[in-house]
């Protein structure tokens, strides 16, 4: 055994430990040698003997209470001198049948020298040498069997942890009739809460303190994973020394773990006395192997714990310790229905929504099933809190630092757990308040989407038995230094920014809830998908049908094209009205049949496939210029290219009947006696735009008429034209529709500013890439 | 050249009034040839199966509207080029709209030429004289073997 760092040496060092010489020189209670106290308690005594032929090698200082005898003149001696040669003989038997190592058996009850009662005798052994503790023999005591038996039946089907130890408190204390029985449970950090109580109306309940983990230091807590039971008839008793202090044999002292006379630690002692408290009896739990927490019984008077209700007390910690896993998951279960149901009910209830906003605005909500302060859920760039969480500038930031965690790349399990983010998060402390514990799940880690619940500090949330600040610190006779108290501020400290830890079972709900959710988004975005398809497939038929329609009702068009031509040879003898109305319906004919080019034309944009290659514009917008010149010329126009164009990935025919159409407006659309078009590229073209990565902007600027705000949308729906049907031209009205099905086909998009009667700039950008996937 | 049927014309045409325009340009050209009629994409078939059995001779031109009820003009024009004997005959194509991909199939599938069929009367009549005028009037058509 090494130590990692220098303590003074303890004021026994070189000698052996005895509560009675040095007890209360103390300074460091994780230290004590409580299982070689070197002392017993004063209602019994104990006798060791060596294992091969039963003398007495020590024997506490009280031998003469119970013996008659000096502990001096016993030290030598066999034990037939103080047992009988009768009562030797029946040990030296017991001995050698009975599994009595590290495990107190009783062996008889017999009346020794001049006592007034007869004594109970145990024996135990360790380390080589035979323990003999004797106490006075117990009479009229109860069935404790039909007791227990009863107990265990209750406690079998109580549904939680809680009820469970509640049943075993009031079922001990009813066959112990002490004043105060509870169940003390140890956390992770191994401080403790009272999870049962049964005590006296008329005692203050303690029934949800809690307690620092010095309260129990950990020899104490190593001990009770040995024993199953600790009494303490008389905490304020007189420690009773052994003689001599140290097995003359081996020059040890004796072990007394096992010994239910074992000499109480100073530091347990007067912790009961601070609390008037005079006798304790204290039972272990185990679960795994591991200490699950104690049932402490508190008495206010000195009494007796007689061998009976000691085995009795013991059978009972160790159906508590069996039957515990069973409550434990029994309420897992409990809860974990109960989270499901209402996750359940959470998930059906977003699916009727658009969003995951209900998770936190409707009832229930994410707080509902999980125990937790405050819960936040991030989606579509949003988040959604309820209950006590931090600022959504926090939230954002702690999301950054989440989504980078390797928890969330988890398989199995991807969640973040924490009962003190501060630990992890750098961020952590300025949360502590609302979330010193964490549980959060990744919903997509792309899009930093997740849900988190919170929980705030423990010290916040939970009653500390004897804090300092809510009542005057009891000092011990020893003075403040020795009162387990005192520790309480250095258990506050290491309590800060930290919250309760989070169950398996809540864990599990998370991340199944997790799973839910994401089922939902997939669900969402499968029949968005689905919609997509149907629309792609409508626009493909209303494509179709458009080709036909208009190819189809260009033949009738003919005829009556046909016939209103002989009608106007013919009438050309005939009146004027008559030849008016012939007329107007020849103009009719071409009308319709440009409308229906226009539809044709319309059409086939968008059935067609694009052949995406590098394009360099500034030869889309010559050729355009050139398919547009002899408009140019009817008024005089400037044309005005600021900037080359850039080089993109596009469709090289379409990108030209964008412009195309564009510089046809323009020239189209203009009361000025001389027009102005400018064309060119936002922020910029060439080389920078590339680098940059970003789609450049391109725009076809024109001094002519302009558009109302109003009407912004409505320059680029199909046959919607703004002005008189022979105004600025006449026209179909298709031209920027075609231009915005082109732009679309290139996943980008086209919009208009324009100050009317002072022009209109029309903005597009092309993309080949396609759009990002969700 | 001796025949013994004058040399005739095929017009593929299902609209009573775009074939009635037909015949007024036909007149306004100057054309002397008779002007045979197939209302549909299936009759020009039949037609053209029954000249052949009865050896009698081929029309020397054919004018195809592209969007014939039945059988579309488009495999007439296929199943003509496919034809060993019938694959000569010039043959020009008539539809309502020039739709890039119909007048790039025609020409892949050997028709001679591709003509849109304006709305506008005057417009129609002036294209199909303008055919006439070309294909039987400047044009060295086949020597009918006839």
């Amino acid at each position: 055994m090494t130590t990692a760092f220098i303590e003074p040496p303890p004021p026994w060092a070189g000698g052996v430990y005895s509560i009675k010489r040095h007890g209360v020189t103390l300074t460091n209670c994780d230290s004590e040698p409580v299982q070689t106290p070197g002392c017993i308690q004063a209602h019994g005594a104990l006798l060791v003997l060596r294992m091969s032929d039963l003398v007495i090698l020590q024997v506490s200082e009280n031998a003469r209470d119970f013996f008659g005898a000096a502990p001096e003149a016993l030290l030598g001696k066999s034990i037939a001198d103080v047992v009988s040669a009768d009562g030797a003989r029946r040990l030296r038997d017991f001995l050698g049948k009975e599994p009595i190592d590290c495990n107190p058996i009783y062996v008889f009850t017999q009346p020794v020298a001049d006592a007034a009662v007869p004594l109970d005798f145990f024996v135990h052994t360790i380390e080589g040498v035979v323990l003999l503790e004797c106490e006075p023999a117990s009479r009229d005591t109860p069935d404790y069997y039909a007791l227990v038996k009863k107990s265990i039946a209750r406690m079998q089907t109580a549904p939680t942890v809680a009820d469970f130890c509640r049943a075993a408190t009031e079922e001990i204390r009813s066959f112990t009739g002490l004043d105060r029985v509870m169940v003390y449970r140890f956390h992770a950090d191994f401080h403790g809460e009272v999870v049962g109580e049964s005590k006296r109306d008329d005692m203050e309940s303690w029934l949800g303190f809690h307690y620092p983990a010095d309260d129990i230091p950990k020899p104490a807590r190593e001990i009770f994973k040995k024993i199953w039971v600790r009494p303490l008839p008389d905490a304020a008793g007189p420690p009773v020394e052994m003689v001599p202090l140290a097995n003359p044999d081996t020059g040890r002292p004796v072990t007394m773990t096992h010994c239910s006379l074992r000499g109480s630690s100073v530091m347990y002692t007067e912790y009961l006395e601070n609390m008037g408290v005079a006798a304790s009896l204290t039972l272990s739990i185990l679960c795994d192997g591991e200490l699950w927490g104690l049932i402490a019984c508190h008495h206010l008077t000195p009494t007796h714990f007689p061998y009976q209700v000691r085995a009795a007390c013991e059978f009972m910690a160790q159906v508590v310790s069996l039957q515990l896993r069973g409550a434990e998951q029994r309420e897992a279960l409990a809860y974990r229905l109960r989270m499901e149901e209402i996750h359940n009910r959470l998930v059906a209830q977003a699916a009727l929504d658009v969003g995951l906003s209900s998770l936190t605005t409707a009832t229930p909500n994410l707080l509902a099933a999980m125990d937790a302060g405050g819960a936040a859920i991030f989606h579509s760039d949003l988040w959604w809190c309820v209950g006590e969480t931090p600022t959504e500038a926090q939230l954002d930031e702690l999301k950054e630092w989440l989504v980078l965690r390797p928890e969330f790349l988890s398989a199995t399990q991807p969640a973040y757990v924490t009962d003190s983010l501060t630990r992890d998060f750098p961020g952590g402390a300025a949360l502590a308040g609302s979330a010193s514990g964490l549980l959060a799940a990744p919903l997509s880690r792309r899009n930093g989407n997740v849900v988190l619940w919170f929980r705030p500090e423990t010290i916040q949330t939970v009653k500390w038995g004897g804090d300092p600040s809510a009542k005057p610190m009891v000092p011990g006779p020893h003075g403040p230094r020795l009162t387990p108290r005192k520790s309480f501020e250095l258990f506050t400290e290491s309590v800060r920014q930290r919250s309760l830890p989070w169950q398996p079972v809540e864990v599990e709900a998370a991340l199944r809830l997790r799973l839910l959710l994401l089922e939902l988004v997939v669900s969402r975005s499968d029949q968005l998908a689905e919609k997509n398809a149907d629309l792609t497939r409508s626009n493909e038929e209303l494509d179709a049908f458009a080709y036909v329609a208009s190819h189809d009702l260009k033949e009738p068009l003919r005829g009556i094209s046909k016939f209103a031509h002989l009608l106007l040879e013919e009438a050309a003898l005939a009146e004027g009205m008559n030849r008016q109305r012939v007329d107007g319906l020849v103009r009719l004919t071409r009308r319709m049949d440009s409308l229906l080019d226009s539809l044709l034309h319309f059409s086939r944009v968008g059935r067609a496939t694009l052949q995406f290659q590098s394009v360099d514009l500034n030869e889309v917008l010559a050729e355009a210029l050139e398919i547009v010149a002899a408009r140019r010329q009817e008024i005089p126009t400037d044309i005005v290219i600021p900037h080359p164009l850039p080089t993109v990935t596009c469709d090289r025919m379409r990108a030209r009947e964008i412009f195309m159409n564009l510089l046809a407006n323009a020239l189209k659309y203009s009361d000025k006696p001389r027009r102005e078009i400018e064309i060119g590229c936002v922020p910029l073209a060439g080389e920078t735009a590339a680098a940059a990565g970003s789609r450049p902007v391109l725009y076809v600027r024109d001094n002519g008429i302009g558009i109302e705000p109003r009407h912004y949308e409505l320059v680029f729906k199909m046959f919607k034209r703004l002005h008189g049907r022979d105004e600025f031209g006449g026209g179909s009205g298709a031209g920027l529709s075609i231009v915005q099905k082109l732009v679309e086909q290139h996943h980008g998009s086209v919009w208009v500013e324009s100050t009317l009667g002072t022009g209109s700039t029309f903005y597009f950008t092309l993309a080949a890439d396609l759009p990002e996937i969700l | 050249m001796t025949a013994s049927h004058s040399p005739f014309l095929l017009v593929v045409e299902d609209s009573d009034e775009d074939f009635d325009t037909v015949l007024d340009a036909a007149r306004r050209a100057g054309l002397k040839h008779e002007i045979r009629r197939a209302a549909t994409a299936d009759d020009c078939l039949r037609l053209l199966g029954e000249w052949e059995r009865a050896r009698l001779p081929d029309p020397a031109l054919i004018l195809l509207d592209l969007n014939t009820p039945g059988t579309d003009g488009r495999d007439v024009l296929r199943i003509i080029r496919q034809n060993d004997r019938l694959r000569v005959l010039p043959l020009v194509v008539l539809s309502t709209s020039a739709n890039p991909r119909d007048v790039e199939f025609c020409y892949a599938e050997g028709a001679n030429a591709y003509h849109a069929k304006p709305v506008d009367h005057p417009a129609h009549l002036q294209v199909l004289e303008e055919i006439f005028d070309y294909w039987i009037h400047r044009v060295t058509l086949l020597p009918s073997s006839y």
